[in-house]
């Protein structure tokens, strides 16, 4: 068994008390694909609810709409994360800016909304599997052993470095995008021998306005995830050139992504049918008549959400191993593995945590629990913009990216948030009301209890002169 | 045995492999180093070198 | 200021944390689920009879549900005339926004509390 240097300051350049820490190999392909790899699968499944709750151009005004909130989100991050360079991500930065219990919130959010997502994921590969074995005459096949193996799949991949694990992230996320463009293409809107009839199947809002708004709740589908390029910070080689970078590049490939699936999908199925298919995509490349079509988008779907799985694990025991390391957790989750430098004490844990939502809790549950958490997070980063830079003015710390118009783009987010509140209170509003009162007791618990493990000023890792104001 | 049922168990299989793949090398992993050393990590030690701030 | 100098958490200790904290996120997903208040689900309308015409269905649209499998209107018309019921009651608004806004208040004036305490260790000792 090889065994590294582990002691050796020269081997990354770190000095100090951390003998064995994470380890800067990645770039910013690695970015955009974990970003893109974790949202990718919302195309393949579930965005398509959003037809379902307001008719097919509800869906495309809240694909737009959700896509500027998503946008806001990217240029926050990028500005706050290119500073604040750890692992953690959102973590970090409230931990930094807003306060430890902000902090120890946002870290909560981070690994429920990637767990969930993952148990989510590993679920859609079990009945994609169901599937493919009923169309090739094999009724009843059990789906558990395959969601429990994508599980330990991945998690052993992400124990073993993460360098390999975002290499296989890349790949697969690449030709899951691919093949949304080559159905684009398949479908060839431009000649008369188009399958696409959006003259005829295009109807009227068929709940109005409300419905509108109602769509906004699964329009954070098509993008739910991007934020967690962030958690790679502590990993990349450049975090102020590479985070921006791959983040905006990321969301950009997204909106295209989005805006082409509604394209073919809604011009090739009633949206009464589209509003509660399973796999849209898939269902899609049925409807042209092509074979190879159906197989490509059928591997699309497959890799979508291997690769988003692959990028929740990561994301998720990120954020759990930050909070270890800080004693916001057990200290005992904050180690590293000193050969494959990973957090692979959190990466053990959350895998019967998935396991156990994957094949015991229903899905549509599951989603929202992730929803959820990811719109808590949402409402927290336009706060933390703003005291961010009135803490720290500009010119007062070095920062890799300045997002342009400053507050502009913290407000839109604010509004939006507001709005996805209501859409999700139509449809969930005792979830949401659960998923609150869960917050505010596991925070009551943090701030009597947790907090006294808790080193002071140790938390403030950041070389940054005293905030304004303090 | 249908090449389905055939993939189930390879895939019970498979995942028990990987179980034991990581649960094997966690416990050497733990066994070998100090907790000292694998809980050595700090936030913001690259930083403090690579950056100047101010 | 005076350090802040924390206990050492014994294993046990660190244990019991866990727990807790995997008990109230069971708790989260699973009680809206037991006491039967999960989400709303969308409804059909069904009409006796169903025509694709009565169903305002045009001639693409049947070609397209007879491609993915209804080949009749009988079929397809629980899919076609399911909808959402989107009433609410203006105190249940008002609960929720009670809810979500109490939360971040409470949330960014606790921070702010810890946060200074943070910062005068921090600052105060240079």
């Amino acid at each position: 068994m090889a065994q590294t240097d582990i002691a050796s300051p020269v081997a990354d350049g770190m000095v100090h008390a951390t003998k064995v820490g994470l380890v800067r190999v990645l770039g910013p392909a690695h970015v955009w694909a974990l970003g893109v790899g974790i949202v990718l699968v919302g195309e393949y499944m579930g965005w398509n609810f959003a037809v379902g709750k307001g008719g097919a151009y509800a869906a495309l005004i809240a694909c737009w709409f959700a896509g500027l909130l998503y946008s806001c989100v990217a240029m926050i991050d990028s500005e706050v994360t290119s500073t604040v360079a750890a692992a953690g991500g959102q973590y970090t930065q409230a931990k930094h800016i807003v306060g430890p219990l902000m902090a120890f919130n946002v870290g909560l959010y981070l690994v429920f909304a990637y767990t969930m997502l993952e148990a989510a994921n590993a679920l859609t590969v079990g009945f994609l599997m169901e599937t493919v074995a009923a169309m090739a005459g094999h009724e009843g096949l059990n789906p558990q052993p395959f969601i429990v193996l994508s599980i330990l799949f991945l998690a052993w991949l992400n124990y073993r470095g993460v360098l390999a694990t975002l290499n296989f992230s890349l790949v697969i996320t690449a030709v899951a995008f691919v093949a949304i463009l080559i159905l684009f293409l398949g479908t060839a809107p431009w000649s008369d021998a188009t399958p696409l009839r959006h003259a005829e199947l295009m109807t009227d809002l068929p709940y109005g306005w409300l419905g509108v708004l109602a769509a906004m709740h699964f329009g954070l589908w098509y993008y739910l995830g991007i934020e967690g390029t962030c958690q790679a910070a502590e990993e990349v080689r450049s975090p102020a050139r590479s985070l921006p970078f791959g983040t905006l590049a990321g969301i950009m490939t997204l909106v295209i992504a989005a805006t082409l699936t509604w394209y073919v999908c809604v011009g090739l199925m009633p949206w009464e049918y589209l509003g509660q298919s399973g796999v849209p995509l898939f269902d899609a490349a049925r409807m042209t008549g092509s074979t190879a079509l159906l197989v490509l988008l059928g591997v699309g779907t497959l890799f979508a959400t291997l690769a988003s799985a692959n990028g929740c694990i990561n994301d998720a025991s990120r954020a759990w191993f930050s909070m270890g390391r800080d004693h916001y957790l057990p200290a005992w989750f904050g180690a590293v593995h000193p050969v494959y430098r990973t957090p692979y004490r959190s990466i053990i844990f959350l895998v019967p945590i998935a396991l156990v939502f994957a094949l015991g809790a229903p899905l549509d549950q599951v989603v929202t629990f992730s929803i959820l958490s990811g719109l808590l997070g949402y409402t927290f980063m336009p706060f933390n913009m703003i005291m961010f830079r009135r803490k720290w003015p500009l010119g007062s710390i070095k920062r890799g990216y300045v997002h342009p118009m400053h507050p502009v783009p913290a407000i839109v987010l604010i509004l939006l948030c507001a709005v996805t509140f209501f859409a999700v209170f139509l449809g969930y509003g005792t979830q949401l009301i659960a998923m609150v009162v869960f917050y505010i007791v596991a925070s009551l618990w943090f701030h009597l209890r947790r907090y006294r493990y808790v080193k002071r000023a140790d938390q403030f890792t950041m070389p940054w002169p005293k905030p304004q104001g303090y | 045995m249908d090449v389905w049922t055939f993939l189930e168990v390879a895939a019970w299989a498979l995942s028990a492999l990987f179980a034991v793949l990581i649960i094997a090398d966690w416990i050497r992993i733990d066994s070998t180093y100090d907790e000292d050393v694998l809980t050595s990590s700090r936030e913001g030690e690259i930083e403090a070198l690579t950056e100047e701030h101010r | 200021m005076a350090r802040y100098r924390p206990p050492a958490q014994s294993k046990l200790g660190q244990i019991v944390d866990v727990i807790v904290l995997l008990a109230l996120t069971f708790g989260a997903l699973y009680l809206p689920l037991y006491m039967g208040l999960a989400g709303r689900t969308a409804s059909p309308s069904p009409q006796e009879n169903p025509t694709w015409e009565s169903l305002g269905q045009n001639e693409a649209m049947v070609e397209r549900w007879n491609a993915l499998g209804y080949a009749d209107p009988t079929a397809a018309q629980d899919i076609i005339t399911s909808r959402f019921d989107y009433s609410f009651g203006a105190l249940s608004l008002i609960v929720m926004v009670v809810v979500v806004v109490g939360y971040f208040v409470l949330m960014f004036r606790l921070s702010d509390r810890e946060y200074r305490e943070v910062i005068a260790e921090k600052f105060g000792r240079e």
